[in-house]
């Protein structure tokens, strides 16, 4: 999870006046407790500029803008672990989705190559040195379903198993067809996320063929409890700060309006000082009339 | 009425049940009020109260009357007892993600699991979200004590600091 500073363009004008004398303020509530792979640069940026916006007047001012920077970050972090979190359990659905539709002879060729790998593999990892060149070959001519190939790989493959024992009992043809079509499932949703638009197309095509939808997957991913306990957990850690970050910006609200106040009573002292009330005697003029 | 049997009866059972009883369960025990020290007034600490003095101080301005700095002082307790508490928080999060399989370890020894070893291969480690919503859920009991003291130091500081 990572923060990354966006530059906008309608950015508050950040004060550069008496930088010490606010850093010194600042420091005093310590230094932003950002985790691993948060950006200390947007954070110190966010801080900058509601600064600059509330242009505080006393520590207390800073206190609470210490608070709100701090909260509002913490809110931040909730809404994108949350939001992180159900994109990539969608992505996971996807993938166990995909992996399940392409277990049909209408999709091998898309996995043709990764199945010819996988036991390209097996067979140089298990065949006697010598053997390891036309494993390749092998693999390859089994991939493309020539029978005699597809029977000489099973007989290796048993004999790998009858050696093996219990570790070997992935060593099956099914299996490692298996992976391969797991294999390109998990390629596949990366191509997706990508936005390349053989992969999106595709996706498309088997979600629709299935009448579901990336939502619809998210939405059954929710129904396993484990789950839907953890987003409930992070929501309710969003609500907490969130309350807590407004808090604070009523605590900013009150506190202007108690200043506004006082300085409303302290300007009309000075002007009740400086003006005195002038008395009105009768015009001359007017006694002459 | 209770008898005189009984109650000596009674006291002499609370005796018998009173407390962890081995050497390491009375140090345990011994520890409890200091695991994350949380519990304990700020002023308690020589560094933090030097820190709430100045604080103080500086909330107060130079030429406070003794009723103004000792509101100052209060607010500025709640206020470094508030930074403690977020960063006991912080450092438990942390130091979780930098290494959440300690936790897991810990947590299937307490369990007297067969063997942690082999149930951590079994269970491949979360990665990204999935490691941080882990270890959410693995605190929750942590982080609820924790949310109770930021809770009650906020409200001190906000009974403090009201006009």
């Amino acid at each position: 999870m990572s923060f990354v500073s966006r530059k906008s363009k309608n950015k508050t004008k950040v004060g550069t006046t008496s930088v010490s004398g606010q850093a010194q303020r600042l420091a005093q509530f310590g230094p932003p407790l950002l985790l691993e792979g948060e950006d200390a640069a947007a954070c110190d940026e966010f801080l900058a500029r509601i600064r600059a916006a509330v242009d505080p007047v006393d520590i207390i001012d800073d206190m609470f803008i210490a608070d709100v920077v701090s909260l509002e970050w913490e809110v931040l972090r909730w809404r994108r672990l949350k939001l992180n979190l159900i994109r990539t359990r969608g992505l996971k659905a996807l993938e166990s989705f995909l992996a399940k539709k392409l277990d049909c002879d209408l999709y091998y060729d898309l996995y043709s190559e990764h199945f010819a790998a996988d036991l390209t593999k097996i067979l140089q990892d298990n065949l006697p040195q010598d053997e390891a060149d036309p494993a390749q070959t092998l693999a390859c001519r089994c991939a493309q379903a020539e029978a005699d190939a597809v029977d000489k790989v099973n007989e290796i493959l048993r004999s790998i198993r009858r050696n093996m024992g219990f570790e070997g009992y992935a060593l099956d043809m099914n299996q490692i067809l298996h992976r391969a079509q797991a294999h390109k499932a998990e390629e596949l949703v990366q191509e997706y996320v990508r936005g390349e638009p053989d992969a999106v197309t595709l996706v498309h095509e088997l979600l629709s063929g299935a009448g579901v939808s990336m939502d619809a997957l998210v939405a059954d991913e929710l129904q396993n409890r484990d789950y839907l306990d953890c987003i409930e957990r992070i929501d309710r850690l969003t609500t907490i700060a969130e309350n807590r970050r407004n808090a604070s910006l009523r605590e900013i609200d009150r506190r202007r309006v108690v200043l506004g106040q006082a300085l409303r009573r302290g300007v009309q002292e000075i002007e009740d000082a400086e003006f005195k009330v002038i008395q009105t005697t009768p015009s001359k003029r007017k006694d002459a009339a | 009425m209770t008898s005189k049997s009984k109650i000596k009866a009674n006291r002499a059972n609370a005796r018998a049940s009173t407390g962890p009883r081995t050497v390491q369960g009375r140090a345990r025990a011994a520890r409890n009020a200091l695991r994350h020290t949380l519990s304990l007034p700020v002023c308690s600490n020589p560094a933090l109260s030097e820190e709430v003095e100045t604080l103080a101080r500086e909330i107060a301005g130079p030429d406070a009357n003794a009723e103004t700095q000792d509101l100052a002082r209060q607010v500025a307790e709640a206020q470094i007892d508030l930074r403690r508490v977020r960063y006991a928080r912080h450092k438990l999060l942390s130091d979780a993600l930098a290494d959440p399989w300690q936790e897991v370890l810990r947590s299937l020894l307490r369990k007297n699991a067969p063997n942690p070893p082999v149930l951590m291969a079994l269970n491949p480690t979360p990665q990204g979200p999935h490691k941080f919503a882990t270890i959410l859920s693995q605190q929750a009991k942590q982080l609820l004590a924790m949310d109770r003291y930021e809770r009650r130091a906020l409200t001190k500081r906000s009974r403090t600091n009201s006009p």
